[in-house]
């Protein structure tokens, strides 16, 4: 088995580095970083920690496998009297009351948080460019974007400052800055993983996943953090998956999807269409059967996207006005003092989606816009339920084009919200998808029907295999 | 009621890349099935139990620590002026 968890659990065990050490080593990496890929490096909350595991290991005493395993957090999940700022003024001084279930069962199976992780601000974004923390650099290359919104947890994971990390996805955010930084990113089935303590974006997409350099951490920190969580309503109950799943391959005759329209398009960058293409050829030599399949043209899957991503997130940021917490400014009267607040303390970008949701749901603009992209979500959720009773599997490139330089994309949203292209279909369809950095340059998108993960760990590991 | 208002963003205007996405939107072909009542919905008889929950004295203390202003002991709330 590959894995890091496991080469450090083993490390451990046999007392080849102490917990402390191990601990101090990230903390020191992610302190000299200079990636940007971390807003707070949780220190002494960390040392704390390890000594505990430490002193388990001197008596002599059991550990589980993630027990003293160093891991980051996505800037947006609660962790208990830690900072969570959505790399926002708004909440740069927002000190989580608790902790999201996700990262307390992480925390509950012995893991240890390093640094809560540079994002774009309440996840607007597809660089890690959209925060005030600047801009995380790509693990590859300084010049480069780190991709987003989940940009400094893929570039902290792609540089070993953790062994692992917890992203957000909501319309690529875990799968594109995977693909950009060459690692491992898996968004789940939409339910899968509890979203309390998760910071609302587009509550109807939201997921929690992994991110990691080995296939085998994906599906351990995927199995310890699963399952039904009475404070998230939409989660549901679900079985581990098994250490075959990543050790098996498929068998002949497997039908592997594609869609046409992502391939045969202008849009995307010619060499990664021609190395696409080399990866079907390669699957079909190897006994695979390749099904072309139609699929809703990329402006329709964006704009539908984006059109109820706004909706929901000028729903959910509506809390933020200063009564309760984070940044309060004065006004002349009470609405002026929201007004003030939200202008100051919101990022120019958060500001357009918020803006941009109010109009989708303003009287006139909701049933043109708001009901007919519900309408074109359903459309698309019921053409995935056709795809995957003919095909086992999806593959398609994670973005239409190669990794763009800093300060390529912020000054031109329409072009950052295209690169989500390949992404935002399969989050509104809640389907479980994985990036691997395998066949493009910006990885390749393994998706499976809803529930149905194993098969995506069974394909990444044959892919790794024959590609 | 205007953008900025309905935002409570100073300014707030409609931006053309927003504008461009909903003609997209607009242009788009639906037919068929466009029920999405079930997907993220919850079964009825699934729905957790409607009792109050006690917060730990830790998360107490922390709620109101991130209060924004505190005054002789008091957490201070934004002046309501009637319009």
């Amino acid at each position: 088995m590959a894995s890091v968890i496991e080469r450090l659990h083993q490390q451990l065990v046999s007392k080849e580095i102490s917990c402390e050490a191990l601990v101090q080593q990230k903390l020191d990496a992610l302190n000299a970083s200079e990636y940007n890929g971390s807003n707070i490096v949780l220190d002494q909350y960390a040392l704390d920690l390890a000594k505990k595991v430490d002193t388990k290991i001197a008596n002599g005493e059991t550990i589980g496998l993630l027990e003293g395993i160093p891991f980051g957090v996505k800037d947006v999940y609660l962790l208990q009297g830690t900072y969570s700022s959505a790399s926002s003024d708004f909440l740069k001084q927002y000190n989580s009351p608790y902790t999201a279930t996700a990262i307390q069962k992480l925390l509950d199976a012995g893991a240890i948080p390093v640094a809560k992780e540079n994002c774009d601000s309440f996840g607007h974004g597809s660089s890690t460019e959209n925060t005030v923390f600047g801009p995380t650099k790509n693990a590859l290359d300084i010049n480069k974007v780190a991709g987003g919104s989940s940009g400094g947890s893929a570039v902290n994971v792609a540089k070993d400052f953790t062994a692992f990390s917890i992203g957000g996805d909501t319309g690529g955010s875990i799968r594109q800055p995977a693909g950009y930084n060459a690692i491992y990113g898996l968004k789940p089935t939409y339910g899968k993983i509890s979203r309390f303590g998760l910071m609302a974006y587009a509550s109807s997409t939201d997921c929690v996943g992994p991110i990691a350099k080995e296939l085998d951490d994906i599906r351990i920190v995927l199995n310890t953090m699963a399952g039904k969580d009475v404070k998230d309503q939409t989660t549901f109950a679900s079985d581990a998956i098994s250490d075959q799943a990543t050790s098996s391959v498929l068998p002949k005759g497997t039908k592997i999807g594609y869609y046409k329209n992502f391939i045969e398009t202008e849009a995307l960058d010619p060499k990664m269409k021609q190395q696409f293409k080399d990866m079907l050829a390669k699957l079909e030599a190897e006994g695979m059967e390749i099904v072309p399949l139609d699929f809703f043209d990329a402006d329709i899957l964006v704009a539908t996207y984006y059109a109820l991503a706004m909706a929901e997130t000028a729903s959910n940021l509506a809390r933020l006005d200063g009564t309760n917490y984070g940044v309060r400014e004065e006004g002349e009267n009470l609405k002026e003092g929201y007004s003030i607040t939200r202008s100051e303390n919101f990022t120019a970008e958060t500001q357009r989606r918020i803006v941009g949701g109010n109009q989708v749901l303003s009287q006139g603009h909701s049933e043109e816009i708001y009901n007919k992209a519900q309408a074109l979500r359903a459309q698309i959720s019921h053409h995935f339920d056709e795809d995957f009773k003919e095909v086992a599997i999806v593959l398609s490139p994670v973005t239409p084009s190669p990794v763009p330089n800093i300060g390529d994309i912020m000054d031109d949203p329409m072009k950052m919200y295209l690169s989500d292209a390949y992404t935002v279909g399969f989050s509104l369809g809640g389907l479980p998808t994985l990036t691997a950095p395998l066949a493009l340059e910006t990885g390749l998108q393994i998706t499976a029907a809803k529930r149905n993960e194993e098969i995506l760990f069974t394909s990444a590991n044959f892919l790794k295999q024959v590609l | 009621m205007t953008l900025d208002v309905l935002s409570s963003i100073k300014g707030a205007t409609a931006s053309k890349v927003v504008a461009d996405l909903f003609e997209v939107i607009k242009k788009g072909h639906v037919e068929g099935d466009t029920n999405v009542a079930h997907y993220n919905a919850v079964e009825i008889d699934d729905l957790r139990p409607d009792e109050v929950v006690e917060s730990t004295e830790a998360e107490r203390n922390l709620i109101i620590n991130n209060f924004p202003k505190e005054k002789n002991g008091f957490l201070v709330v934004p002046k309501v002026v009637e319009e």
